[in-house]
Parts: structure tokens; C-alpha cells; sequence
């Protein structure tokens, strides 16, 4: 579908004068997506250093792909569907798929039911700045199936559009959105205080208070 | 319309994208109004989706963007580093350190003097230096540190002789590799007799 957002016409020009021999513009191309490359394979990979060599290997494939880029899609969903495909050839070389968590297994089409309905309403702006906060939540986040993990971390923690993480994943719109109910509904069970969750079982903060209290 | 918590559990997702059509949002804010769960669910939701778009979320590690740039120029090129700069860099690097290798090996076998004062056997042994009669010091001529009459030799036949150097202007004369400060120069130019006053 074309687009014809200022971006978007930017980012032609861009890969235009790439094409032409301009080659130091195409750090200005990819500059917004640096971050974004990395988050997707950390949630992918569930590893640091190996996020970081394939967000580093997945830059270095659009550069000699970019020839191929069609530009009726958005560069960065193309740059994120190189990535995407990046770190799951190296998850396959690394066997981690033998590892993943049970939950691939379920099926996305049954309905899921809360199973915690803790009053949640407080949350301190300042939890994050807490080290132990964030690696729950990257516990929990890590604790799901990886086609939850891609369609949460595209969508809430990239805020692509639903159409563009259908476009990324390979999947339709209804299955992003039925992926995202579950991913934003088994978080919210994971986090929530009182369960048998990662908070309770995983970490030292009594059952029944709230992570930041 | 009328709905259930499990209707509400199903849309709430779709609810927070705004994506419920306006009579299915209206019945699901009714029930929320009543149904403390499915507050619990909404608001456990809201949250979520709050913490995770969080940038403080995930921290890139430190020196990310660095090493990110300093792969892409081997291929990408361009401003930051080409190619050849960088194999000329990676070149030059390798032969100051190849270097610094040998210097320091170099430097195990040659015995390093225990001080300045050991070195002159070798650079000055045709230097002409002046012995102040009934003493024991040589000095270059002209240094202010030498009284009285004095007789011109060589440094090497003082060294033999067991005259010890002056500690003032010998010192300078072997930091300079031998040369005399401008200041003796012209003295020891305009001596030049192996025989003082």
C-alpha cells in the first residue's frame, strides 16, 4: 500500500541517493531504528550480546539488500522484517527453540480468562528507574511465547500500527490483535501482585504487595 | 446492549486501541462502572501497556552505538570510516606496535646505564675537558663552578686518570648528547689549547 507521509518520502530520497553512491547516508536512514532493531531481537533472543550482533548483522543486510527494498512498504518495517528473520536464523543455529516456553504450544484461538483481579491501580512513575523492576518485567515479558513477545514488543513497546506489525510478522491484523489481548493479558497476570507469578515465586517481595511498594 | 465479563475480558484489548465500535464501547464502560474485576483487568492492563512503552525499559548496552557504527564502516564506508582509512589505520597501528615490540625487546639486551653519569666512556672520548690543578673533577670548559688554573685533556684520559665528572656541567653536556650549553661554548671555542692559565 503506498504511503505518503513526509517520512516515508524522506526515507526514498534517502535510499535513492543511497543507491546512487551516497553510502554515509544510509546512517542517517537507519538512525531512528537503531534502538528499535536491538529491543526486537533482545525480545526475540532474550539475551543481551547476541541481540547486539544480530541488530549489528541485520543493519549490515539491509545496507546490501537495499536494492531490494520495494518502496511500497515502509523502510522500517522492512528494516524490522530483516531483523525479525535475523535473530530467529540465529535462534535456530543456537537450538533455543528447544528451550522456549511452554506456552508456544497453546492454542492463540481459546479464549483467556484472568486469573487475578488484584486492585492494580497504583503504579509510581519512578518504578522503572528501579533495576530490579525492569528485569521482572523483562523476566515476565521473556516468560511468554515468542509470538507473543513479537507482536507485544512491536505494538507496545515500538508503538507500531497494528497494520504495520501484521506486515512485519507476516500475519493478518485479527492475529495481531488476538495476540495482543493474550500478551497484554498474561502480563497483566504475571505482574499483578498476590499470583503465583514471577513477582511471587521469582523475586523477594512478599506475596500480596505490589512489586514497587 | 448487555455485556459479560468474558465479553469484556475479549475486547478490552480492542477497547484501549480504540477499536470497539461506539454501542459496544458504551455497554463495556457501563459494566466497567459496576464490576470491580473487570476495573482490576483494565486498570492491570493500562498499566502494562504503560511500564512496557517505558523507553527506560530497555537500556541499550553501554558502547552499543559505537560498535554498531564501527562494523558498518567496513561496508557502508562513508564519512565516519572508509575502508581504506580504516586498513591504513589498522596498518599503521600494527607497525607502531610491531615496533614498540622490538624497542622493548631491544631494550632487555641493551643494559640501560644506572646513570647519566656512566654514559660518557662512549660519547665523549675526544671531548677536551679541563682538570683544575690539585683537583679531582673534570669539567667542560667554562663552567662556573671551576676555579683557579686548569689543564686540558681528553674525557676519556680523565675518566682513566680517575677524575670524576663535575655533577653541574657535565650533566648538561651528556643531557644534550654531549653538546656544551651555549652558555660554555664559547669558553671552550676560545680554549682549545690543552693548557689553561
Amino acid at each position: 500500500m503506498p504511503r505518503s507521509d513526509p517520512g516515508h518520502e524522506h526515507e526514498a530520497v534517502l535510499i535513492g541517493r543511497i543507491q546512487s553512491g551516497e553510502t554515509e547516508l544510509f546512517y542517517e536512514l537507519i538512525r531512528p531504528y537503531e534502538r528499535r532493531v536491538f529491543v526486537i531481537a533482545f525480545t526475540i533472543l532474550r539475551n543481551e550480546a547476541d541481540a547486539e550482533d544480530v541488530a549489528q548483522d541485520a543493519f549490515l543486510k539491509a545496507f546490501k539488500y537495499l536494492a531490494q527494498f520495494r518502496s511500497e512498504s515502509r523502510f522500517s518495517t522492512w528494516l524490522i522484517q530483516v531483523a525479525i528473520n535475523e535473530a530467529r536464523q540465529r535462534q535456530r543455529k543456537s537450538h533455543l527453540e528447544i528451550m522456549r516456553p511452554i506456552a508456544d504450544q497453546e492454542n492463540e484461538d481459546g479464549t483467556y480468562t484472568p486469573r487475578d483481579f488484584t486492585d492494580w491501580r497504583e503504579i509510581p512513575s519512578e518504578a522503572l528507574e528501579r533495576k530490579e523492576i525492569r528485569e521482572k518485567l523483562i523476566s515476565a515479558l521473556g516468560s511468554l511465547a515468542q509470538k507473543y513477545r513479537e507482536v507485544f514488543v512491536l505494538r507496545d513497546v515500538e508503538h507500531m500500527s497494528i497494520e504495520d506489525t501484521a506486515e512485519a510478522l507476516g500475519i493478518s491484523a485479527g492475529a495481531v490483535k488476538t495476540r495482543l489481548l493474550r500478551a497484554r493479558l498474561m502480563l497483566r497476570d504475571l505482574l499483578s501482585p498476590g499470583l503465583d507469578g514471577v513477582w511471587a515465586t521469582n523475586s523477594q517481595i512478599p506475596k500480596g504487595t505490589k512489586p514497587w511498594s | 446492549m448487555v455485556v459479560a465479563c468474558e465479553h469484556v475480558w475479549r475486547e478490552i484489548s480492542n477497547y484501549f486501541e480504540g477499536d470497539v465500535d461506539p454501542a459496544l464501547r458504551l455497554a463495556l464502560e457501563e459494566h466497567l462502572a459496576q464490576c470491580p474485576r473487570c476495573q482490576s483487568v483494565r486498570e492491570g492492563m493500562r498499566n502494562v501497556i504503560e511500564l512496557y512503552s517505558d523507553k527506560a525499559m530497555f537500556p541499550l548496552p553501554d558502547g552499543f552505538y559505537p560498535r554498531l557504527h564501527g562494523r558498518l564502516a567496513y561496508q557502508v564506508g562513508g564519512r565516519r570510516i572508509s575502508r581504506r582509512a580504516w586498513l591504513v589505520s589498522v596498518g599503521v597501528t600494527g607497525a607502531l606496535a610491531a615496533s614498540a615490540v622490538c624497542a622493548a625487546a631491544l631494550d632487555r639486551f641493551v643494559p640501560r646505564p644506572l646513570s647519566e653519569m656512566s654514559q660518557p666512556a662512549r660519547r665523549l672520548p675526544q671531548r677536551l675537558v679541563a682538570i683544575v690543578d690539585g683537583g679531582k673533577i673534570f669539567h667542560v670548559p667554562g663552567c662556573p663552578f671551576m676555579h683557579g688554573t686548569y689543564h686540558m685533556v681528553t674525557a676519556e684520559e680523565a675518566v682513566r686518570e680517575g677524575y670524576a665528572p663535575c655533577t653541574r656541567c657535565m650533566r648538561d653536556a651528556l643531557r644534550s648528547g654531549g653538546k656544551v650549553s651555549p652558555a660554555f661554548e664559547g669558553e671552550e671555542n676560545a680554549g682549545g689549547a690543552t693548557e689553561g692559565k
